[in-house]
């Protein structure tokens, strides 16, 4: 099952190299590009590029403090690097980004659209961030409690606008590119499914569900698709949740999961590599519970423990397909092996009282040494893996 | 003492010696004993808003809906959340994306932006949104809906004069006693199980015919409040089994389903619809559950698919059947949202700026009052309290806001002291 040209991974020796800044609002998706660049988007819809360092710089003590994401957090390697580009266009949050030939960076949004940017294109402007805007802008709030605003942290970036938007009806929450990287998915919260074909963005196949579509997920035969639906009411008859394997091909139902996995928002569905193993994931603030299904019987293969306490956010299968990443509202990534279902290491630490921050999101980069984390506090993290 | 017009003694409102004895009592050790809120001026301010023929509808929020996220709206600022405005009906006012049906009846609603209340929690701000007092104090006041149906409801009709559906208010008639208790139906419409007889009608009615008997018979011997209380209860009841079909909508809903939305809130607002014309002068109606303190987009953006059909078809339905001008529709809970998200997707509690919204009956339509601050974290202008806002609805019915109440010998006015109605929502 390991893909070819992929290098051994030791997963329990894991290092944070980096923890980007960029806490203007919540960092919601992130996804590498290729595997010397890193994409992330925001709730404001802004959608930033870094450029990963070759050589990292060493942190100083006083780069530590402005790099240091929570106290009670595991602290970066070596000083963040500055973000150099900007995609503009996006003016609602940035749901997932996604990557396809390390060049084209697909975005879907609440503004109803799903953007596609060139990394090969030419930028047309330029830019200035301040990466910590939002912590100074609370310091300055509430200077009666004596914390000084820090020194603004500021990028050039330039600017770049999307190459090709796809206008949908709704916010577009679940988007999902097959493992040919010849088709899209994306689910709205009008309850519309529609596959793309993902170079020219043309429609190929769409059909209705009866609440919002949350997470989707189209299978590497292009045979099948997974699509989670919500309709969050409380005390209401017009609650509703459902969870289908559709034939693609018909847009009829395969399996109807809706009676096993009752009440429960799928947040995060993922198939493996080879088809064989479909990963969910339970959201919203129940027990962040993640099962492991046979596509093709749609029976559960096995639960993985433990939960993320409230709720998953994203599930990402590794390169070498042999383990699944797994994040949600608890500020922890943890790295499983399929084969038996073991936890074999957890990376972050739970923050926050009660309630904990999230990681909105994960993505691995292609050669599958690193991991990085859309973390709602405002940063990006990358681990680094052993070989 | 009030004579009725009947010219007979009204022992539920009167102040008996009993009574005014039972509360010197209770003034002596600090509390307060009901006497069903014995009036001294109740009857006039009752006969001029009965004139007037005003009806009552109030849309209760469950839980607390969020400002920002419906009527006023912070674009561009870091409380402003994923929902974006829209253009109204009218010139320069916007609303929530999701309220696509209400931007086109804002002409008709006075929109209070500049709520600044009192009671942060649940409990005790559902009670201070429903008798403007706050719950602390040893006194238990009635709710809107009670002191509605006292001055306006007619004392005749089969029909209860307070109904509510849902998750509403938890005060109840309070100290004006039993008569004015509301009737609660189940939230998806149905009346409660006990409605149902289980005897045959003429077996039913000769059954009642001789509890009355005997009701009337042991009265002449026990006049108390315990004993008049269940009395009048069950006169109540029944006279409401009579208009029992009133309460029926599966005949007329299927017509009405696309203009409300087909909701169990849907129904209720289109149930109050029918009883405000059938003559019933207060009807509240809950939605569940605005208490977002996790997923606030989600669910508010769930709630509002509900709740824009069927507020607006409201609008729309009572402006067809010339009811609007005389039915005041109040939409509020006990408390705003914080502007502030947490770090659970949702907003908390918030009672430093929030937003109610009135239309129809006494109130001057397109009008917005008061404002908040840039980040909606506080009020910026004119600071509405729960008093003012119950001043303001009391005189849009033509209910004298300082009617004064005696419980025991202790005075208590329909508002608090020092509440004005605003008088730029006034018709």
């Amino acid at each position: 099952m390991k893909e070819p040209g992929t290098r051994s991974i030791n997963f329990e020796k894991s290092t944070l190299l980096w923890s980007l800044v960029w806490d203007a609002d919540w960092v919601s998706a992130v996804s590498f590009v290729g595997d010397k660049h890193l994409a992330a988007g925001n709730n404001l819809g802004e959608i930033l590029l870094w450029e990963i360092p070759e050589k990292p710089e060493a942190l100083t003590e006083s780069t530590s403090e402005k790099n240091k994401p929570n106290e009670k957090s595991e602290r970066p390697s070596y000083q963040a690097p500055l973000p150099t580009r900007q995609m503009i266009g996006h003016s609602n949050i940035i749901n997932r980004l996604i990557c396809a030939e390390n060049r084209w960076l697909i975005s879907a949004s609440n503004d109803h659209t799903t953007k596609y940017w060139d990394l090969m294109g030419t930028p047309s402007g330029t830019g200035t961030h301040v990466l910590n805007a939002r912590t100074i802008e609370d310091a300055n709030r509430n200077k009666n409690s004596g914390k000084k605003a820090p020194a603004p942290i500021k990028a050039e970036v330039k600017t770049q606008q999307p190459a090709k938007t796809i206008k949908g009806n709704e916010w577009i929450v679940g988007l999902a590119m097959s493992q040919d990287q010849s088709t899209l998915i994306t689910g709205d919260d009008s309850g519309q499914v529609v596959l793309y074909d993902r170079v020219s963005g043309t429609k190929k196949k769409h059909w209705q569900v009866k609440g919002w579509a949350y997470a989707v997920a189209i299978s590497p035969d292009l045979k099948q698709a997974l699509v989670s639906e919500r309709y969050p009411l409380v005390f209401d008859s017009g609650r509703h949740t459902g969870l289908k394997i559709w034939n693609t091909e018909s847009a009829t139902p395969l399996h109807d999961l809706g009676k096993e996995f009752k009440d429960m928002q799928i947040s995060a569905g993922a198939y493996s590599q080879d088809g064989k193993i479909l990963a969910i994931g339970r959201g919203g603030e129940g027990d962040g519970k993640i099962f492991l299904l046979d596509p093709s019987t749609a029976k559960k293969i096995r639960e993985l423990s433990p939960i993320h306490q409230y709720g998953v956010t994203d599930l990402c299968f590794h390169p070498d397909g042999l383990h699944l990443a797994s994040t949600g509202r608890d500020t922890v990534i943890r790295i499983w092996n399929i084969a038996d279902g073991k936890m074999i290491k957890e990376l972050g630490k739970p923050r926050g009282g009660q309630f904990k921050d999230w990681f909105h999101a994960i993505s691995f980069s292609p050669d599958g040494t690193r991991v990085a984390a859309a973390d709602m506090a405002g940063f990006i993290h990358i681990w680094q893996f052993g070989s | 003492m009030n004579l009725n017009n009947n010219g007979k003694c009204e022992n539920i409102e009167h102040i008996s010696r009993r009574t005014m004895l039972k509360a010197t009592l209770a003034t002596g050790t600090g509390n307060a004993i009901a006497n069903w809120g014995g009036l001294f001026n109740s009857q006039s301010i009752a006969q001029e808003a009965q004139k007037l023929g005003k009806r009552c509808i109030l849309l209760w929020m469950n839980g607390g809906a969020s400002q920002i996220d419906t009527f006023d709206m912070k674009p561009g600022k870091s409380t402003a959340g994923p929902f974006r405005e829209i253009q109204s009906k009218l010139p320069g006012y916007k609303v929530c994306e999701y309220l696509p049906k209400m931007a086109q009846q804002v002409e008709k609603l006075g929109i209070i932006r500049s709520m600044r209340t009192a009671s942060p929690d649940h409990p005790d701000g559902i009670y201070h949104m429903h008798t403007c007092y706050k719950q602390s104090e040893r006194m238990p006041h009635p709710e809107l809906g009670a002191m509605i149906g006292k001055y306006i409801g007619n004392k005749d009709s089969d029909l209860p004069s307070f109904v509510r559906m849902g998750p509403t208010g938890n005060a109840g008639s309070g100290y004006l006693g039993p008569r004015y208790e509301p009737f609660g139906i189940e939230r998806n419409g149905n009346m409660p199980y006990f409605t149902t007889p289980y005897l045959p009608p003429a077996n039913e009615t000769r059954r009642n015919d001789l509890l009355r008997f005997m009701e009337n018979e042991s009265r002449k011997d026990n006049i108390t409040d315990a004993f008049e209380s269940h009395r009048v209860a069950k006169e109540r009841s029944w006279r409401l089994l009579r208009a029992k079909s009133l309460f029926d909508t599966s005949k007329d809903w299927p017509k009405h389903q696309d203009l409300y939305g087909a909701s169990d809130f849907g129904r209720g607002c289109f149930l109050a619809r029918k009883l405000v014309e059938a003559g019933v002068p207060f009807v509240e109606i809950g939605q569940d559950n605005y208490d977002s303190h996790a997923d606030n987009f989600v669910c508010h953006k769930a709630n509002m698919q509900i709740l824009d059909p069927a507020w607006s078809g409201l609008l729309i339905d009572l402006e067809r059947s010339g009811l609007l001008q005389d039915t005041l529709v109040v939409w509020m809970g006990e408390v705003g949202r914080t502007p502030q998200i947490n770090n659970r997707a949702g907003r908390d509690h918030f009672i430093r700026g929030w937003t109610i919204v009135l239309a129809g009956g006494g109130i001057k339509g397109g009008v917005v009052y008061g404002s908040t601050d840039a980040d909606g974290r506080d009020v910026a202008t004119n600071p509405v309290s729960e008093g003012d806002l119950f001043a303001t609805i009391y005189t849009a019915l033509g209910v004298n806001p300082r009617a004064k109440h005696y419980v025991g010998t202790r005075p208590i006015w329909a508002t608090p002291e020092g509440s004005k109605p605003i008088k730029e929502l006034l018709a």
